[in-house]
């Protein structure tokens, strides 16, 4: 077990830079993910960590040592992949025992580890198979026994639930959680899924066009994002960007959105803000927090009635889009207040939880 | 629907299944083209080579020692320029070209320019070997000597064939488990015989099994290199036949020596086949 540190790493293909200088300071037994969209380099930084890709700037530590040169056999990781990576000729046993054969470890011990993975991960009954007897959550489970037999300082993991159906996708993921629990090595994960890096991660870490957007517990950045981009990619539905302005109205702040349609900034955010009077803005809204009004809020200036385009009943909640300025915006109420298509609805928008964004600089303010 | 199917099946049935019934039909008469009498004689032709000692004690050991011979030079060659290929190197397509000529030359041509090239007079090799203080040297007047050179320029002719589609299967694989084998601490020695080997066992197999079936039946190479000589000696199966049937005139017999090549093969690409089978089931 070990610390890993990122400092200043990039990746050049050609002319391409993949990664632009990437801190990270990973502690020991933390479950780090690594989340972003297709591109954003969080592959390529995973792949750089297991030594599969060259550094072109920057160190990479494992613990203390400097690993830019060494071998991936030498750093003493492990790496689960999005398509398993099983070895197809071996069976289970065979193949979740082949690193330690490669390196001489006592073939009783070899036994024990493997025997005490395999229970971990409830596939002793599956030893003397090969992997195409196995089922595609089989198979990961495989692979993620691979790497724990080899009881390696740092787990990798390159999406490696991407290719199993939703719902088994939901199972493994817990399974990952419980074996982290468990086994306690740090670990760095690759996701595309939000979901998958909110619920399993210590700290995320949201990379954006090879750069890291944000860093910060799941918590972090759902609540306070830094940019439009992590508080757009964070959180399903998405958030609402709105266009806006912010006006002086008596001794508070307005947010205007259309001649129709303006709220008061809540008084606590007032001052905050205050600098801001005069400007064109992005009002970010999570869908959470436009919702049917409840007793306490009835009256308040941030009621407001729209027509629903679209609605979307999910059994504990229904979606409701409507268009604010061309845009279409997402709110979330009690199944029991939903009106149909076409119905004009009586909403409520709370501004507690607002973001502002410039949308020069796409920072939230 | 069969009608569909009708004229590939009008022409299988009358360029292959007619050839072969009258082959076989002509296997069991006395028919020579001297003397065409086309009697009935049962299996006499089919006794007579199965205990005819040249049959036995040559042309098969000779038949299946080019077939085993070739096929594995040039499985061990194919498989190592599939890798040098595979790799990335500054003349990479020159190199690929000039590896793959052997293939677009006929075989006839390539048995040719291969039996000058081993001339005892004229030949480079023996130009060669003159040069640096050997005496000369009669490579074609001697069995083993003469063989080898069937054996090198027919391995020399399929190593490209091997080469090529063995690299089409090594650009197909997967990259994942090379780089878990890299994460393993495997070895480029370990990685070739733990992962690449066995993951090509399918194709290897496949390759094997055509390439077998092919060299048992090798006839252009040994023809104009040896052609059988010196003294039968280096007589192969397809040679047998060849000289039964074209050069004695003896259709029945001929006809009779033909079959029973078709039926050895027959048995030995069968065995083959169940254990490629059971390795491409296991590396699936």
């Amino acid at each position: 077990m070990a610390e890993v540190a990122l400092r200043n790493v990039s990746k050049k293909y050609d002319e391409v830079e993949a990664v632009r200088n990437v801190n990270l300071e990973i502690p020991d037994k933390e479950f780090l993910v690594l989340v972003g969209p297709s591109g954003c380099g969080k592959s390529t930084t995973l792949r750089m960590i297991a030594g599969l890709e060259e550094v072109s700037g920057g160190d990479i530590f494992i613990g203390t040592e400097k690993v830019n040169d060494v071998p991936p056999k030498d750093r003493d990781i492990a790496m689960v992949f999005q398509n398993y990576a099983l070895y197809p000729h071996m069976t289970v046993f065979e193949n979740m025992s082949f690193g330690l054969r490669l390196r001489r470890v006592p073939k009783p011990e070899i036994r024990e580890r493997v025997e005490h993975a395999a229970k971990i991960l409830d596939i002793t009954d599956l030893l003397q198979r090969r992997p195409k007897q196995l089922s595609g959550g089989q198979r990961q489970r495989v692979a993620m026994g691979r790497a724990i037999v080899r009881n390696p300082k740092v787990f990798l993991f390159d999406e490696p639930l991407s290719n199993l159906d939703a719902k088994l996708r939901v199972q493994m993921r817990t399974e990952i959680k419980r074996v982290h629990q468990k086994v306690k090595t740090t670990t760095v994960y690759v996701t595309h899924d939000q979901v998958e890096a909110m619920t399993l991660a210590d700290r995320v870490v949201v990379m954006n066009g090879g750069r890291v957007d944000q860093v910060g517990t799941p918590n972090d950045l759902y609540h306070k994002p830094r940019t439009r981009f992590v508080a757009g990619f964070i959180g399903s539905p998405t958030m609402n960007f709105i266009p806006c302005g912010l006006q002086q109205s008596g001794a508070g702040l307005n947010l205007q959105i259309s001649d129709k349609l303006s709220f008061p900034v809540p008084e606590n955010r007032a001052p905050k803000y205050k600098a801001l009077v005069g400007k064109e803005l992005v009002l970010g809204l999570r869908p959470e927090h436009i919702t049917e009004p409840r007793s306490e809020q009835r009256g308040s200036a941030c009621e407001f009635t729209v027509p629903l385009d679209v609605v979307e009943p999910m059994g504990m909640e229904t979606m409701v889009f409507f268009t604010v300025k061309g845009i279409e915006v997402c709110g979330r109420v009690e199944p029991s207040s939903a009106k149909g298509p076409g119905e004009p609805m009586r909403l409520y928008a709370n501004l507690d939880h607002m973001h502002l964004i410039d949308p020069a600089s796409d920072l939230v303010l | 629907m069969l009608l569909l199917i009708a004229p590939a099946a009008a022409v299988l049935v009358l360029f292959q299944v007619v050839p072969i019934v009258i082959g076989a039909n002509a296997s069991f008469r006395d028919w020579q083209l001297y003397n065409p009498k086309e009697t009935w004689i049962g299996f006499q032709h089919y006794a007579s080579i199965l205990s005819d000692p040249v049959f036995l004690w040559v042309v098969l050991p000779n038949t299946f020692l080019l077939m085993f011979a070739t096929v594995a030079i040039s499985l061990v060659l194919g498989m190592a320029l599939a890798h040098l290929l595979n790799w990335s190197f500054p003349g990479h397509r020159l190199v690929q070209t000039v590896i793959l000529l052997p293939q677009m030359i006929a075989p006839v041509i390539a048995a040719t320019s291969m039996r000058w090239t081993f001339n005892d007079q004229f030949g480079v090799v023996a130009a060669f070997l003159r040069q640096v203080g050997f005496g000369q040297m009669s490579w074609l007047a001697e069995r083993w000597p003469s063989f080898l050179i069937v054996i090198f320029t027919d391995a020399w002719i399929w190593t490209p064939w091997f080469a090529l589609i063995l690299l089409a299967a090594l650009k197909s694989l997967p990259r994942e488990p090379f780089e878990a084998a890299q994460i393993d601490a495997a070895g480029r020695w370990r990685t070739f015989t733990h992962v690449t080997l066995p993951m090509l066992r399918p194709v290897i197999g496949v390759c094997v099994l055509i390439r077998s079936i092919d060299a048992f039946r090798t006839f252009d190479q040994v023809w104009v290199i040896t052609g059988g000589g010196p003294a039968r000696s280096t007589e192969v199966f397809s040679i047998y036949a060849y000289v039964e049937t074209f050069l004695n005139l003896d259709f029945g017999r001929g006809s009779a020596a033909a079959i029973i090549g078709a039926l050895i093969i027959l048995v030995v690409a069968w065995l083959m086949y169940r254990t490629i089978d059971r390795l491409t089931n296991i590396s699936r």
